[in-house]
């Protein structure tokens, strides 16, 4: 033991020694067992998250049946033509692993083509290069995100992972804050979403956030106020919006209110009173709009700020109303 | 040859820093503990930052570079000596330099500064708000210093004081608390967190030390290595097993062993296991045109057991 932690600093310390460094580098590049996940290889899954996704994957991986293998296959495909940055041990800056998000990936996908059966509209509108996805907002629980997700790997050409801001409490959640760095999510910090943006990744944003989230059912397509901070970081960056209308969520977790004093004891942002114990098989539209490109100072004040994500609400309203009036039934 | 007079030279990464830049300066190191055999062109003084002679050492030497790493990072000295050492030390020490006519001071911060919080960007840069104290007063001397040098950069524009902060330090030489826990065969981790951590080379860290004096930079700059891993990651690169445990049995045992005397480390350490404080290492990049040498894999493999 204590032989070979010498010999391999001595290896690190002679750093203008070329023999040294390539003794390094040969210890270094040694295949390491751990190292690649394959197909059936769950080690590495040590989280209850992950080790359920990866399960998951595993069985599907092992014993599915060939149309699941191929859609796996055709995720893997996809992921890995998207333009990525990940290091040595296959992870990007902000813990993205391209596994945990492929299993993550197959699990939507079938919630994306059996559940949910999404439409899409309009996605050949992504502009290459960085990108801010603007969506309403609704349904409880952040399906529509994934669903945006899931359509961004498999419907686009190329294939464009989103990238997901979160709450800042999210981060607190044991497990989940695993999973969500894993499949791609960040903090929604403005830091986080300029950086992505300057890496050239598309970043899905909902200015409502809860407000939209957990508002009401009798609210339904009510787009709620927007934030500003997507703007100002879209001036700031240079950044094309694309507008998208999500038609479906809306309906999928009818609740009756929002019962504040639970969520404030649970350290939540809201508590919603949903009248379904699971989202319902409603069929989801996804509008993409046409980019949107907007110019001037991201450090203008509110109102003037204010008046550009006016025209992005109503770009998205625009896209709401026209998805329901051809939405024949809610839930085919 | 410039005079370059290297605080804490004793330690670890004194030692490297030492020796990496003994051929370009007249290199005169102080230390509260003396170093056995060093390089005879370098003069070591044992002493004590706290100490009236100290001062000494400036008036006899004359040094015109600086570099300042005498600080107690660790937890086994009482913490009133520890907050001397490092806050009351440093101040004297920056009052001497602004006395005895010093060009050039490099002070080795770090990046815990900022803290580990749950709503941390991946990429916190230097203007980041050194948030440590909120969760972990026990560190908050380190913070105290940084904002102390941080002063003396701007009330002394004629001294080029750069502020380093580096990530995560790995090696065979140098002590840190990172370290040690790597080290560890079983290493205990909050059950369900497993954030991203950067780390880099000991000797990445003395070269950038060592660059920001050539250069004679002016300003506080993070600095980071060849990039981050997952905690679980890095405990596996090291040849350790992660022990995942409840944070509440982790954070009650640690405070328990800690009042005891048994575990230097205060329960809110947990929080850098917990969240990332992960940092942003452009600035000093584009000053220095640094890049690390030692790759993720060479790094673990320094401390590997």
């Amino acid at each position: 033991m204590a032989k070979s932690r010498r010999s391999a600093t001595a290896a690190g310390n002679t750093r203008r020694s070329a023999t040294g460094r390539r003794r390094a580098k040969a210890r270094a590049a040694a295949p390491d067992p751990d190292h690649e996940l394959d197909e059936l290889d769950m080690t590495a899954l040590m989280a209850p998250f992950e080790t359920l996704g990866g399960l998951a994957g595993g069985i599907v991986e092992s014993l599915a049946p060939q149309a699941l293998r191929d859609l796996n296959q055709e995720i893997r495909e996809r992921i890995a033509e998207s333009p990525l940055a990940l290091n040595s041990y296959g992870y990007d800056p902000w813990g993205f692993h391209a596994d945990v998000a492929r299993r993550a990936l197959l699990i939507m996908t079938l919630f994306y083509r059996y559940y949910f059966r999404v439409q899409t509209y309009g996605i050949e509108n992504l502009p290459e290069g960085r990108l801010l996805l603007i969506s309403n907002h609704a349904g409880q629980i952040a399906i529509d995100a994934t669903m945006i997700g899931v359509a961004t790997v498999l419907e686009a050409d190329p294939p464009r992972p989103v990238r997901g801001m979160g709450e800042y409490w999210l981060p607190t959640i044991p497990f989940f804050n695993v999973f969500m760095a894993r499949a791609g999510g960040v903090v929604g910090t403005p830091k986080n979403c300029l950086d992505i943006l300057e890496h050239g990744e598309a970043v899905i944003a909902f200015p409502e956030g809860v407000r939209g989230m957990n508002k009401s059912f009798s609210q339904r397509y009510q787009l709620q106020e927007f934030g500003y901070g997507f703007m100002r970081l879209a001036l700031q960056t240079d950044t094309p919006i694309v507008p998208i209308a999500v038609v479906g969520s809306e309906e999928q977790a009818p609740s009756l209110g929002n019962f504040e004093p639970l969520a404030r004891l649970l350290g939540m942002p809201a508590f919603p009173l949903v009248a379904t114990p699971i989202p319902l098989p409603v069929r989801y539209h996804i509008y993409f709009g046409e980019p949107m490109e907007f110019r001037g100072n991201h450090n203008d004040e509110d109102e003037i700020i204010g008046k550009k994500v006016d025209q992005v609400k109503a770009r998205i309203n625009d896209l709401l109303q026209s998805g329901l009036r051809r939405r024949t039934s809610i839930f085919f | 040859m410039e005079r370059l007079l290297i605080t804490g030279i004793t330690g670890g990464q004194g030692r490297l820093v030492a020796k990496r830049l003994a051929d370009q300066f007249e290199v005169i190191g102080v230390d509260r503990t003396p170093w056995e055999g060093h390089p005879h062109q370098i003069r070591v003084h044992t002493m004590d930052l706290r100490k009236k002679k100290f001062e000494d050492i400036f008036r006899r030497e004359r040094p015109t570079a600086v570099i300042h790493m005498a600080f107690v990072r660790h937890f086994r000295a009482d913490p009133m000596v520890r907050h001397e050492i490092n806050v009351v030390g440093t101040k004297r020490l920056l009052e001497c330099c602004a006395t005895y006519g010093v060009k050039k001071l490099v002070v080795l911060s770090s990046s815990y500064v900022y803290g580990a919080l749950p709503e941390n960007p991946y990429y916190m840069d230097e203007d980041t708000s050194l948030n440590v104290s909120r969760h972990y007063p026990d560190i908050r001397d380190l913070a105290e210093v940084d904002t102390l040098c941080s002063t003396f950069l701007w009330k002394y524009p004629e001294i080029a004081t750069a502020i380093l902060r580096p990530v995560n330090t790995l090696g065979y030489y140098v002590h840190s608390a990172i370290g040690a826990y790597l080290k560890l065969p079983w290493v205990p981790t909050i059950m369900g967190f497993n954030p991203m951590l950067q780390f880099m080379h000991e000797e990445d860290v003395a070269e950038a030390v060592a660059r920001t004096l050539e250069t004679g930079l002016r300003g506080v700059f993070n600095v980071a290595g060849p990039g981050a891993v997952p905690l679980k990651v890095a405990i596996r690169e090291t040849g350790g097993s992660a022990i995942p445990m409840p944070e509440t049995v982790a954070r009650g045992v640690i405070e328990r062993l800690f009042k005891m005397g048994l575990y230097h480390l205060p329960s809110a350490a947990v929080d850098f296991v917990k969240y990332p404080c992960t940092i942003d290492g452009r600035r000093f990049r584009d000053a220095t045109r640094f890049e690390p040498l030692f790759t993720l894999e060479e790094t673990f493999g320094s401390v590997r057991h």
